[in-house]
């Protein structure tokens, strides 16, 4: 369609074909990810053939220094003078040889290895009344990712060993000097200062967050639940049963409890979101109005609800509005009602009121920063649309709006992400309930994925199903935020405001 | 070289000696979870212990404050840091067997336990045929605390209910937990029990709730969340405005305290023309596995001195805990019979059913029962459709099983 037949359309024509063209890009979308995903994975096995190729030919053309480094690490730059780089490379090799081949046959690399495939096969037992325990399952797989990782760093650090070597040779060889250990600490203070920086955040984040998540998403593939609980008995590897069990069409129980529980959490992100955000705005402008006394004090007792911890706040109010709580109290003795409003046993009043009263924790924080980003909205956009003629309505929607969205797009986003796995919110309220005989697995109808996933972990230690939904709201949350991102205008039109 | 042979020598024995010392007492350390206010009182009664035995005087005990109910789950969480000896409330038992938690009870202390408890208690630290716990206390049940300014007669349900609306007062039952609901099913005659194999995994669902007998039960408790008076809830801390409510001896003080002068409690009323009927609870004391035989008879012979019949009866002495004894000549002492919240659960006693092992699933699925009535959702369901209600409530009971 050409440019001028675009403008002759109607306004909710122009809406439709903006949505359905992006419904229209997505195979698009799909076929050109597969392409990059293609092109990857081609340029991981050229990278990788060239690695190897280049491994022989250093090895064929290099001198015995080299072709000695390959079983001895940092054999070459010890001869060649590089102390401190070749004792390092060799002190790793020897604590990976030790870590991996120890004689206490239990605790050695090899043996979490070995047992990786299975997760152990002796059972605990007893003899006479003492017990033995047999293999533990969880270290199992616990050291054995880890020492697939140790193994990983290990293959990478002789790989850089050797092409250590390589450059030294050539460096040597067109008389330049090499630089000593000296040379190396004064370079990472100066121009390696990075790599000095960010070692030990790096460390950390493969420690505490990547090495954690690999054993979660493996966990999904055990038995690891009640009955299969180490030290006293095994668990093993089954595949994708976690994931049927819990998607499968046909089952009546967990399937339909997941999707119950997957749509409730997508409202409540929405409305959390979005309601906040309007509301938040809302008041922020009416506060700003010219004319509006005591503007500090508005504030200040909006603000009061953050100074408050929610834990504090959130199970007073849920007090409040229980059956037997202050609301219904009054409410009865007045007279206005007979019998208690069902606050939080009905499932549909439940809902509403948890997203009501997130209304009240949620404006006070979107109201401070509309605030501020309204007050940086030009003046003389508002003065000029005056003079054209624009009443209040038209200016919100076409100024303060758009540039809300702007600058606020970002925020909107990670702030769905938040609000599908705001955990204290719903804990704190409603603790999921009511529960229903329709739902299985102890959710409730106001559970969300993270709250179901903490009362399987914590009161029924399923710890298979548990990790299988923390990979589900990896999946939703990424997929929503690539779609959304992608449609926001701070990033379409990024130039529009500057 | 003589020398030295004989100080070798000599260092064999005396190393021999030792160990063979070391087989017959324990001089390691112990770590003990009980309830935060039971701390104190069970640091004494270790010293006690640890003063008639001069073979365990050497090891060192440390008490630790750890909820009942929280016990089993930090247990099978992490076995190796957790405590050797824990008190523990007995719907947990099932799960601990299942996770291989807790030891089996010791031959011997076994037939004792057995011979000096009361059969409820007994039958409850028991997992197929196979004694896992030292049973502790016999108090675990729920009765009527009461308002006699308030409840004339605390007989009848609807009398109670009637009375209480009629004070603009609140009524307490916790229709929505597992524990509490099977007053009425049981009440009408039903039957839910599960059946274990000797390690904990369950094996058959004995029921007969989708009946007649569980629609009248039903129908009762629908009849009940009906009325203006009616709360949810079994606790007195956060009840407001009480009446009257279902609730166990551990909230014993506080009722005293809220009703003053008048302060009643009974047994459980009659519903519907039949008398309300309940579980019986206990507390035990469980062993974990030991990899250490010397230690493990340590600990068996402290869980049998921290539930024999002085100690229960101190336990039930001591102003913060009176916990109510399991073991029957404890029960017998005049002031266990004298106390008023005590004698009420006697009373009802005699008409509930001593708690056996029910899967977690079990207790969700109560509760999602519980939480349909509260939610009104069967106030208008006829015969047929509670039937159906109830039928997927022992399906679901059923699946629980496998869980």
């Amino acid at each position: 369609m050409a440019d001028l037949e675009y403008f002759k359309l109607s306004k909710p024509q122009k809406m439709l074909r903006g949505i359905g063209s992006f419904f229209a890009r997505i195979p698009q979308g799909i076929v050109n990810g597969l392409k990059k995903l293609a092109q990857l994975v081609v340029s991981l096995f050229k990278g990788l053939g060239a690695n190897i190729a280049d491994l022989f030919t250093t090895f064929k053309n290099g001198d015995w220094k080299t072709r000695l480094s390959y079983l001895v690490m940092g054999f070459g730059s010890c001869a060649r003078g590089q102390w401190g780089r070749g004792i390092l490379f060799f002190l790793f090799q020897t604590v990976f040889n030790v870590y991996m081949f120890m004689p206490n046959a239990e605790f050695s690399g090899c043996y979490y290895l070995g047992k990786l495939s299975t997760l152990g096969t002796v059972e605990t037992y007893k003899q006479g009344r003492k017990t033995v325990y047999g293999d533990n399952s969880f270290f199992i797989l616990l050291y054995g990712v880890l020492t697939i990782f140790f193994i990983i760093a290990f293959i990478y650090t002789w790989r850089v060993n050797i092409k250590q070597n390589k450059i030294n040779e050539q460096l040597l060889k067109s008389g330049h000097k090499l630089k000593t250990a000296k040379d190396d600490l004064d370079s990472l203070r100066d121009e390696q200062f990075h790599k000095t920086m960010l070692a030990l955040p790096t460390l950390g984040v493969t420690v505490f967050t990547i090495l954690p998540i690999f054993f979660m998403i493996l966990v999904a593939f055990t038995n690891f639940d009640a009955t299969h609980q180490p030290p006293g008995k095994l668990f093993t590897w089954v595949g994708w049963d976690n994931f049927n069990q819990l998607l499968a069409m046909d089952s009546a129980s967990y399937g339909d409890t997941f999707r119950h529980v997957l749509l409730w959490t997508l409202i409540w992100a929405f409305f959390a979101t979005f309601l906040n955000y309007f509301l938040g705005m809302l008041v922020a402008i009416m506060i700003n109005k010219k004319g509006i006394k005591l503007k500090k004090m508005w504030r200040t007792i909006l603000v009061m609800t953050i100074a408050i911890p929610q834990f504090v706040s959130l199970l007073y109010v849920s007090k409040m509005f229980a059956a037997d709580g202050l609301v219904n109290t009054y409410l009865m003795k007045w007279g206005w009602i007979s019998s208690p409003l069902p606050f939080w046993t009905d499932p549909v009043w439940a809902r509403v009121t948890i997203i009501v009263i997130n209304v009240w924790i949620g404006i006070p924080y979107l109201m401070l920063i509309a605030t501020g980003i309204l007050m940086n909205i030009p003046a003389d956009l508002y003065e000029s649309a005056r003079i054209d003629g624009a009443n209040a309505f038209q200016m919100y929607r076409k100024i303060t709006l758009p540039y809300m969205l702007f600058v606020t797009g970002p925020y909107l986003l990670t702030s769905f992400t938040g609000n599908i796995n705001n955990f204290n919110v719903i804990f704190l309220l409603s603790g999921g309930k009511p529960l229903s005989l329709d739902l299985a697995g102890g959710a409730g109808h106001t559970d969300l994925l993270i709250t179901w996933l903490y009362k399987m972990t914590v009161n029924d230690t399923n710890y298979k199903l548990a990790a299988v939904i923390g990979i589900l709201v990896f999946v939703v949350t990424a997929v929503i935020n690539l779609i959304v991102y992608n449609m926001i205008p701070s990033v379409k039109n990024e130039e529009d405001f500057q | 070289m003589k020398k030295f042979l004989a100080i070798v020598l000599t260092v064999v024995m005396v190393l021999s000696l030792a160990s063979f010392a070391s087989a017959e007492g324990f001089s390691g350390d112990i770590k003990i979870w009980v309830a935060d206010k039971a701390v104190d009182f069970t640091v004494n009664q270790v010293e006690t212990f640890k003063a008639a035995h001069p073979e365990y005087a050497g090891m060192t005990v440390t008490v630790e404050a750890v909820g009942e109910g929280d016990a089993a789950n930090k247990v099978i969480t992490d076995v190796e840091s957790a405590a050797d000896i824990y008190g523990f409330a007995q719907d947990q038992l099932g799960r601990l067997v299942q996770a291989a938690a807790i030891e089996v009870v010791e031959e011997e202390n076994a037939k004792k336990v057995e011979a000096e408890n009361d059969p409820g208690s007994v039958s409850a630290v028991k997992v197929g045929g196979v004694m896992y716990a030292y049973p502790m206390t016999s108090d675990n049940g729920y009765f009527l605390y009461y308002d006699k300014s308030v409840v004339t007669d605390p007989t009848d349900l609807d009398k109670i209910l009637a009375d209480c609306a009629a004070a603009g007062k609140n009524f307490y039952f916790e229709v929505n937990s597992g524990w509490y609901q099977v007053a009425f099913f049981f009440a009408q005659g039903c039957e839910l029990t599960y059946e274990t194999d000797n390690e904990g995994a369950y094996t058959k669902l004995n029921t007969d709730y989708a009946s007649d007998k569980g629609v009248a039960a039903l129908k009762s408790m629908i009849k009940m969340a009906k009325s203006p008076a009616y709360q949810n809830g079994s606790s007195l801390s956060t009840a407001t405005n009480v009446g009257a409510i279902v609730d166990g001896v551990w909230d014993a003080g506080a009722a005293k305290e809220l009703f003053g002068e008048n302060y009643a409690a009974t047994k459980l009323p009659v519903a519907d023309g039949v008398q309300l009927s309940g579980f019986g609870g206990f507390k035990m004391l469980g062993i974990k596995p030991q990899t250490d035989d010397a230690k493990l008879a340590a600990c068996d012979a402290l869980a049998a001195y921290l539930t024999s019949e002085e100690v229960q009866l101190a336990r039930f002495m001591d102003p913060n805990l009176q916990w109510g004894p399991s073991n029957l000549n404890a029960q017998q002492n005049e002031a266990v019979k004298a106390d008023v919240a005590l004698s009420a659960l006697g009373a009802q006693l005699a008409y509930t059913i001593p708690q056996g092992q029910y899967p977690g699933g079990y207790w969700t699925t109560a509760t999602g029962l519980g939480d349909d009535i509260l939610a009104h959702k069967l106030d208008d369901a006829d015969d047929a459709a509670l039937l159906e209600v109830l039928k997927t409530f022992v399906a679901n009971c059923e699946a629980a099983m496998n869980q």
